[in-house]
């Protein structure tokens, strides 16, 4: 927990920082950009303002040359002061600009026009020329400071802007003095220009929506701004008051300008102005989306920490599961090999070499009644499900072959259970044999296994049906073959693990070369079926050379051995004396095989008890009865029959006595059977013909 | 199967010797007989010699077992060797004789 909480914490603090980082990045970035903005605007607006102060230089100038270029024709006119009206109306005609062309003269100049007189042509809106004499009482142009300024001076001079009333234009005039040949001023002419024009000129192409050009007086009044439409005329009245220094930079905040002056009269003022919010409005944005694309970037960077951190944290757990998995199969595995007998009697050997992992390979053998029971097995697939499965089929084949001596009705059960809730559709190849050791006869049924080798003087497939695997269909019937083996015949059972073992070109070992091996087993200086399951395993593993064991090797062989088969009887008639020839009887029928002490005295035991049990009680009390005792034995066990003709008894049934109880209280009766069963190893009971025939079998190696 | 009795004045010992059998029991059980009447003594049962025992011979041990504990006389099984411990082992008469 507290590792996994540091792990959080950690994750989350590199993201953090990351984006810290980044943000420090950005605005270092930011304020860069914007300072190279800030001078890429300047040095812009510069570029404006110096074209704009050319273009405004050279229209000025051009009303200059129309004055220069016109000045002798109006001295020449002066000369009558009808013909001035046609040298002024001529200023408007020379001069684009012109909205206005006047002459001044000094008081008194015609005696015949009184004291004032000017003449003034003026550019109508319908375009043509209206001329008329301005001056009079209400317009004394002696006492205009510019007409003054000219004759104190005596150059030409721009005057600052003016209007006529609150609606007119704005304009301006260029004044000239006019000399007389003693270089007295004669009189003062003029040229209006409107100055709206100039306005529109310098806002003509403005970098931002908010930015406009200003033309200012030298003394800070507003020549020509923006028109109207475009910027309010009180927000251009703002700045100007700002430059002026009648508003404080706190009163029109985020406004900046650069400007620039007409080097020569009127000497006015260019001003650039712009807001800096503006200015940066697009680098403010980019910086959002770029931050905005950081941070996006920075989450997925964070996710995809957390998904690795998460990967390789499931990694881990998934590599901790698989080897908890391997050692549960480990455990699996080493189940499955526990369940496989370990201990062999000369006439039987099985192996089963696994593959890699748990396998569905099984082989199982037993003996009861003188019988051996023993199957072979192959569950479809590899792995844990097959295993188990054998794992069932296993138990199945032990506890039904305990009970039932058919190997067909053992594979009918066992398929009706292995087919229920067989979801995963894996099926059994499965053999089930049952061998009479003492007669050699072999019963058989074999569900789809493959068949096994029969080794006599000849090499054959043991002929048998081939019927459908187990856990396949549930109502399958199980065809039950027999056949008597002569002594000394071996049986070969295998799983497909040998006849398909692969070599490294894909080869299969197949059952020629089983037949091989068994060919040359026959002349083998060892005989034991442990060397032949041996060397078929060395044939195999040699065939298959580096090629991986890809499927479990499992192999049973099985030989009839008769040559220990020895059988003897004795007919006892039911007298307690005839117990000594039983007696007898038994220690020379166990004689030649030789033994322990203990185990012979309690197999005789074992059978004196049961002998006198029918000699006291079989028959009815003076009546004469024989007791017949065959004694078998196949060199692993011995086996006795007690037939009689007496009651039907069946010893088995009976109730075992008390052994707990003490002297007093402890039954006489009872003990005999009680012996008997617990000194052999199997009895059985079956009334045949009118006669009780009991069994009773013990296993000696 | 022969049985040898030897007398002390503490204890009455029997010699089993051989197989006592269903077809001896009955003969050994007479035999036995005067254990029976040396009323108080113990009773030593030697089966040093004794080969083979079968449920008939345990019957005679414990009719045996039965008469001497009514009169308070003890029952000892001497030298039983490993078959005959077997089957004292198996009829549980192990818990009830006493075995040295």
């Amino acid at each position: 927990m507290v590792s996994l909480k540091n792990s959080w914490l950690y994750r989350v603090g590199l993201v953090v920082l990351a984006a810290v980082m980044v943000e420090i990045l950005s605005i270092v970035q930011y304020n860069r950009v914007r300072e190279a903005l800030l001078q890429e605007t300047e040095l812009r607006s510069r570029v404006v303002m110096n074209s704009m102060s050319e273009v405004i230089q050279h229209s000025l100038e051009r009303t200059e040359i129309t004055m220069r270029e016109n000045l002798w024709n109006v001295k020449r006119s002066m000369a009558h002061p009808d013909s001035v009206f046609s040298a002024v109306i001529r200023l408007i005609d020379d001069d684009p600009n012109a909205v206005g062309g006047c002459l001044a003269f000094k008081p008194n100049y015609y005696p015949s026009k009184g004291r004032l007189f000017e003449p003034y042509a003026s550019l109508q809106p319908d375009g043509s020329i209206r001329v008329e004499q301005i001056a009079g009482p209400g317009h004394d142009y002696t006492l205009n400071e510019e007409y003054i300024w000219v004759l104190e001076n005596r150059c030409t001079s721009w005057t600052d802007p003016y209007k006529y009333g609150p609606d007119s234009l704005a304009f301006t005039t260029y004044l000239s003095p006019i000399y007389d040949e003693k270089g007295e001023i004669e009189a003062v002419c003029g040229i209006d220009i409107d100055l709206s024009w100039l306005g529109d000129t310098l806002n003509v192409r403005q970098p931002y929506p908010s930015s406009f050009g200003l033309l200012l007086t030298q003394e800070g009044d507003l020549v020509a701004g923006p028109p109207e439409s475009r910027i309010p005329a009180s927000e251009v009245q703002k700045v100007v008051d700002l430059l002026k220094g009648v508003v404080s930079e706190s009163e029109a905040p985020g406004i900046s300008y650069t400007s620039t002056r007409l080097f020569k009269d009127p000497y006015w003022r260019i001003v650039e102005v712009y807001k800096t919010d503006e200015v940066f409005a697009r680098v403010r944005r980019q910086r959002h989306q770029q931050l905005l694309f950081i941070i996006l970037g920075l989450a997925i960077l964070a996710f995809m920490i957390n998904r690795y951190a998460r990967n390789e944290r499931n990694l881990r757990v998934a590599s901790e599961e698989k080897a908890r998995m391997g050692a549960e199969l480990e455990v699996a595995h080493r189940i499955q090999q526990q369940m496989l007998p370990k201990t062999f009697p000369p006439f039987v050997y099985g192996s089963l070499e696994p593959a890699l992992e748990v396998g569905g390979d099984l082989f199982d053998f037993y003996t009861r009644d003188g019988k051996l029971f023993f199957c072979i097995g192959d569950v479809s697939g590899k792995g844990v499900p097959s295993a188990m499965l054998m794992s069932v089929a296993h138990s199945l084949f032990r506890i039904l072959s305990h009970k039932i001596d058919s190997p067909s009705k053992v594979l009918e059960y066992m398929n009706k259970e292995l087919c229920r809730g067989n979801d995963s559709n894996m099926f059994i190849t499965f053999f089930v044999g049952c061998l009479d050791l003492y007669s050699g006869e072999l019963r058989f049924s074999n569900a789809g296994h493959d068949r096994p080798f029969v080794v006599t003087k000849d090499i054959n497939l043991l002929s048998c049906k081939s019927n459908l695997p187990l856990a396949v269909f549930p109502a399958t019937q199980y065809e039950e073959q027999s056949c008597t083996l002569e002594p000394g015949t071996l049986l070969l059972l295998y799983t497909d693990g040998l006849t398909e073992a692969k070599n490294m070109d894909r080869k299969a070992f197949g059952r020629p070369r089983i037949q091989e091996v068994l060919e040359q087993f026959r002349t083998n200086d060892d005989p034991s079926l442990y060397n032949l399951v041996s060397t078929l395993s060395e044939a195999a593993h040699a065939f298959a050379g580096a090629a991986p064991q890809s499927d479990d090797l499992t192999m049973l062989a099985l030989r009839f051995d008769a040559d220990h088969i020895r059988r003897d009887q004795i007919t006892l008639f039911n007298q307690e004396a005839e117990v000594a020839r039983l007696g007898t009887f038994i220690k020379d029928f166990l004689a030649p095989l030789e033994l322990d002490k203990k185990q012979a005295a309690g197999i005789r035991l074992a059978l004196e008890e049961a002998v006198v049990n029918v000699i006291k009680y079989a028959y009815p009390a003076g009546e004469q009865g024989e007791v017949l005792v065959n004694a078998d034995t196949n060199g692993q066990e011995v086996r006795f029959t007690i037939t009689d003709s007496g009651y039907p008894f069946d010893p088995t049934t009976v109730l075992e006595p008390d052994t707990t109880l003490d002297a007093q209280n402890r039954p006489i009766g009872g003990l005999g059977i009680l012996l008997s069963r617990r000194l052999m190893d199997s009895i059985s009971y079956s009334r045949k013909d009118a006669k009780n025939v009991l069994s009773l079998t013990k296993f000696i190696l | 199967m022969t049985t040898t009795i030897q007398e002390t004045d503490e204890r009455i010992i029997a010699i089993l010797s051989g197989e006592l059998d269903t077809a001896a029991a009955a003969q050994t059980e007479k035999d036995l007989q005067p254990l029976l009447d040396s009323m108080g003594k113990e009773i030593v049962l030697d089966c040093k010699e004794l080969e083979y025992i079968s449920s008939s011979g345990l019957r005679v041990l414990l009719s045996i077992l039965k008469q001497a504990q009514s009169v308070g006389s003890r029952v000892v099984l001497k030298n039983v060797n490993d078959v005959i411990h077997d089957v004292l082992d198996i009829s549980g008469f192990i818990s009830i004789f006493d075995i040295e």
